[in-house]
């Protein structure tokens, strides 16, 4: 394969994923994108180009595709930044999350030598409710609701704004539906949630959740590169478990309170300590479980998730716990 | 997964494990080690269920199947041992016990052991602690997607095509099948599996109610009021008849009358059984 456009490459998921891309010879010339100077933490090699860009500016995202990606023949997009705190909303946030997602489509259909278009998505974008299956295969009902926070109704309209072009465009267009990255620095929620020394769940509750790692996340990345399939695709992750038994991996407390308490509770968390956990993201997961379905994936791009999260880790990366 | 912190078991596991090691008999308890279930990597399945909550549910119910309930069954040849299939059976009851003796008695009768994985009402999972508790033993909301992964996944589901409206049919309406839905029908053909028709003889008299509140807690349609505090020491008669096989297409699930056609043909083997059941036994509490 030819060149690849990786945006979003300064995230510990774009580092990543440009290591991967470096240390696979079959790739051309990765240009990687990031809106940080000097291409923090991204692998030195003479196949690594690093642009700062501001995908919030089109003007920016145009002379990305129109200048460095035509010059190297890039062929492939991996387009993989979102903002990542979930308090956080404004007209700034959308032009990030969607509207770059659009332009850079648009770009992408009149670019001479782009072919594919990988989106990095969220399967925190299907419904979870009693009335559907536990399972969330790709035809799952999404999460629309007037009431969903911003960092939802971008992710929602960027990934539909994807699968629109599905079959309209000339581009093989993958939309990957990540299962949560349980991570610091991707905009995880639950890492966020499990940063505290106690956590507390839903009295009479203890959903199934699954949960990436990163380096999953990657290999399906990968995989979707190669196969240059164009269709919806959920990323499972190999961590299947009770909500119960991830707070306990990460050596945290788990109370159970009667959930009326809970949103007041992480509410009046987030405004002490400027934490990210919200608990209307949540609400439903913490009630009610939600398991990715992978067969697509497995069938389509040959993925199945084989590295578990580092509980370790993660407990100890978990920030400095807190009350 | 190779953290040492992965081998503790949760707290609410190792209550799973002293309740089976309190209930359970020793030779019961071996049976139960013998279970097989697709772990999803850390000790569950992907819908919830733990083989130390099934052995702690088979130890709780030990003393119903025993020596209240006194289960006799018949037909356990009809059991596969292994592979996908459904189990249907007619429902009743005020509380479903007549879910947890079909569970057990499936158990005690199959080599090597497996339990059915009953599949509930949409509301259960909006129940708080009995939607863990009966996910951890294997209950799953009745949606075509659980359905098709618990199958593909090789195992059997005990459905009650009724619904939870017979849970609470009159007693003058006991042992005549309610509405019958067509679903697990639907879903045989889809998936080209059998059907194993059984009949719960006893279930229908274990409890009559004098009224149902109208009090939808939690989604649950109905509070319902009976005439006993506890259910009567009725005994229970399982009969299992003979796997009925669709020879149809996959595609014959999408056509209605087909599927009304097979619903009904399970629907009368139940029957069948009941009917057969009834004649045998020779009292409400023999």
């Amino acid at each position: 394969m030819n060149g690849v456009l990786l945006t979003g490459a300064t995230t510990p998921f774009g580092r990543a994923l440009a290591q991967a891309l470096v240390d696979d010879e079959g790739f051309g010339p990765i240009l990687a994108a990031g809106i940080e100077e000097g291409a923090p933490g991204l692998p030195t090699h003479p196949r690594l180009i690093y642009r700062r860009v501001d995908l919030t500016r089109s003007r920016d995202i145009q002379g990305l595709l129109g200048g460095p990606a035509r010059e190297l023949g890039i062929e492939a997009v991996i387009h993989g930044a979102w903002h990542r705190k979930a308090i956080d909303a404004g007209p700034r946030i959308r032009r990030l999350n969607v509207e770059s997602t659009r332009e850079l489509l648009r770009l992408a259909e009149e670019h001479p030598t782009i072919r594919h278009f990988v989106l990095r998505s969220y399967a925190d974008i299907y419904r979870i409710d009693s009335d559907e299956a536990v399972l969330l295969g790709e035809e799952h009902p999404l999460r629309l609701s007037a009431e969903m926070p911003q960092i939802l109704r971008d992710r929602l309209e960027a990934d539909v704004t994807a699968c629109m072009r599905m079959g309209m465009s000339r581009l093989s267009i993958s939309v990957l539906r990540f299962a949560e990255i349980v991570a610091p620095g991707v905009g995880s929620q639950l890492f966020d949630y499990l940063s505290s020394r106690v956590c507390f769940r839903p009295l009479g509750f203890d959903p199934m959740l699954c949960l990436l790692s990163v380096g999953d996340a990657v290999r399906a990345t990968m995989a979707a590169l190669r196969a240059r399939a164009s269709g919806i695709f959920n990323i499972p992750g190999k961590d299947i478990l009770p909500l119960s038994r991830a707070v306990a991996l990460a050596r945290r407390a788990c109370v159970p309170v009667p959930g009326p308490l809970l949103s007041p509770l992480y509410g009046l968390r987030a405004r002490a300590m400027h934490t990210d956990f919200r608990y209307d993201m949540n609400h439903f997961r913490f009630h009610l479980s939600g398991v990715v379905d992978g067969r697509r994936a497995a069938e389509v791009l040959g993925f199945a998730p084989e590295i578990a999260l580092d509980w370790q880790a993660i407990s100890e990366q978990a920030t400095v716990p807190r009350p | 997964m190779s953290h040492p912190h992965h081998r503790i078991p949760a707290p609410q596991t190792r209550i799973a494990r002293a309740l089976a090691r309190a209930l359970l008999p020793a030779e019961e308890r071996a049976r139960a080690a013998r279970l097989r279930f697709h772990d999803a990597g850390h000790g569950y399945d992907t819908f919830g269920l733990h083989p130390d909550w099934v052995a702690a549910g088979l130890g709780l119910f030990h003393f119903l199947y025993e020596h209240y309930f006194r289960v006799e069954s018949q037909g356990h040849e009809h059991l596969p041992s292994e592979g996908p299939a459904i189990l249907v059976a007619n429902h009743s009851g005020t509380l479903p016990f007549d879910a947890v003796m079909l569970y057990l008695d499936v158990e005690r009768h199959t080599e090597p052991p497996r339990v059915p994985r009953p599949i509930g009402d949409r509301f259960i999972p909006l129940l708080p602690f009995a939607s863990t508790i009966l996910a951890r033993v294997g209950a799953t909301p009745g949606t075509r997607e659980n359905l098709r992964h618990l199958l593909e996944s090789g195992e059997m589901v005990l459905i009650f095509p009724e619904g939870t409206p017979a849970v609470g049919k009159p007693f003058s309406q006991r042992y005549r099948l309610q509405e019958w839905r067509v679903g697990h029908a639907e879903t045989a053909i889809a998936h080209g599996v059998p059907i194993i028709p059984a009949a719960v003889i006893g279930a229908e008299e274990q409890w009559p109610q004098i009224a149902r509140l109208p009090i939808a807690l939690f989604g649950a349609p109905y509070l319902p009021l009976p005439l006993t505090p506890f259910p009567l020491p009725v005994r229970y008669h399982l009969r299992y008849g003979a796997p009925i096989r669709f020879d149809l297409p996959p595609e014959a699930a999408t056509r209605p009358d087909v599927v009304r056609d097979a619903a009904a043909q399970v629907k009368a083997a139940v029957e069948a059984l009941i009917a057969e059941g009834l004649r045998e036994r020779k009292g409400i509490f023999q």
